[in-house]
């Protein structure tokens, strides 16, 4: 047998001997053992002696209400809350995947605000209209050689009608 | 019984559960028996897995975070908790593994989010709830009960001297008398681990109290 005072693994041995949980013929091979073990006996009286100290810590009773409020809490817990109150009082903490979720949806969301860059240029192109302007050409020239020609003004007026 | 909340909670329910054997590879404890009860709808079955479990799990906290409020806020969020993921219990585990799962999750977070001012409130409150004056017996002297009182101050100021996990490992396997496999489960750590850390704990323990032994010698 390996000495209980030694590791971890054997110092289960001592423990449950000192509880009293070990069966009679492991019991009495520790006990073979602690006739020869000073240091393992130390620690079993040790032991026996924590144990007993721990013992005397008996517990506190609990509230005679505590199941009452349990209760009240239990029924708060079916009106259904508004939205921002469940998104608030949930406890998002200990999921591991809400970290990435959010940064998944903060990626997402920095991809879709991101400013657009300088897009094509389009130019419009007006485009006049051929036949109109070269009538006012023309009218035009017709004014001037009409004036040169001294004929009267008359012909002049029709000319700007048609303009 | 109605609490007054309109949920009735104690009538008794009559075992006459098939109760599937195969289901994830385990026999089914009565505890697990009640709790797929409850995820079924049967509210009397979360009354009687309170009525069983109330009692050691605020037990446990109260020696966990050495608080007795705090220990009745938090045992009220475990078994809130409880019913609240009720519809998605599977029984792959010891129901009482669950329990003190989160229990033990719930106390941790707790001692790593308020160790300052527990520290404080834990030495206050001796005297304000009567958590170091609840063994009081009647039959001591008041000698005998000072030197009763003082000597489980030190038992407690030991405890809470220990690393948190390896005070929940000690608490569970002495005060609730779980296994080595059940404590790793709750802790998710090693069969290996757990025994580790027992034996680190005791051997703090052993060497904290030794003085009490000699006192008591002399």
């Amino acid at each position: 047998m390996e000495c209980p005072s030694k590791s971890a693994e054997s110092s289960e041995l001592l423990i449950a001997y000192v509880e009293g949980s070990l069966d009679r013929i492991a019991e009495r091979a520790f006990e073979r053992h602690l006739d020869t073990c000073q240091r393992c006996r130390e620690m079993a009286a040790s032991q026996r002696e924590l144990w007993a100290a721990l013992d005397s810590w008996a517990p506190v009773q609990i509230s005679p209400d505590f199941d009452q409020r349990l209760y009240r809490r239990l029924a708060e817990d079916r009106i259904p809350q508004p939205w921002w109150q469940r998104l608030l009082s949930a406890d998002w903490t200990w999921r591991p995947a809400m970290p990435l979720a959010a940064a998944c949806i903060a990626l997402i969301a920095g991809f879709m605000l991101r400013e657009p860059g300088p897009g094509p240029v389009q130019t419009v192109v007006i485009q006049p209209h051929g036949p109109q302007i070269e009538q006012v050409e023309s009218a035009l020239q017709d004014l001037e050689m009409l004036n040169q020609m001294g004929l009267p003004s008359s012909q002049g007026n029709t000319a700007r009608e048609k303009m | 019984m109605d609490h007054g909340t309109g949920i009735v909670f104690d009538a008794q329910p009559s075992w006459n559960v098939r109760v599937n054997e195969d289901r994830a590879g385990v026999a089914l404890d009565r505890d697990a028996v009640l709790m797929l009860r409850v995820r079924d709808g049967d509210e009397a079955s979360f009354g009687l897995l309170l009525q069983r479990h109330r009692g050691p799990l605020f037990h446990f906290l109260c020696r966990m975070v050495q608080n007795q409020a705090v220990a009745e806020e938090l045992a009220q969020e475990v078994f809130l908790r409880v019913f609240r993921s009720r519809s998605s219990y599977e029984p792959t585990a010891k129901f009482t593994t669950w329990l003190f799962r989160i229990a033990t999750h719930l106390a941790l977070n707790s001692l790593r989010d308020g160790k300052k001012e527990r520290l404080q409130d834990s030495l206050d409150e001796e005297t304000s709830d009567g958590t170091g004056r609840q063994l009081a017996d009647r039959g001591r002297s008041i000698e005998q009960e000072m030197l009763y009182q003082a000597r489980l101050r030190e038992v407690r100021e030991a405890i809470n001297g220990l690393p948190a996990k390896q005070r929940a490992a000690v608490l569970m396997h002495k005060y609730d008398e779980m296994e080595y496999s059940q404590i790793a489960r709750v802790l998710h750590c090693s069969e290996s681990a757990v025994k580790s850390l027992l034996f680190r704990a005791y051997e703090s323990l052993r060497f904290a109290l030794a003085h009490m032994a000699r006192n008591q010698e002399a």
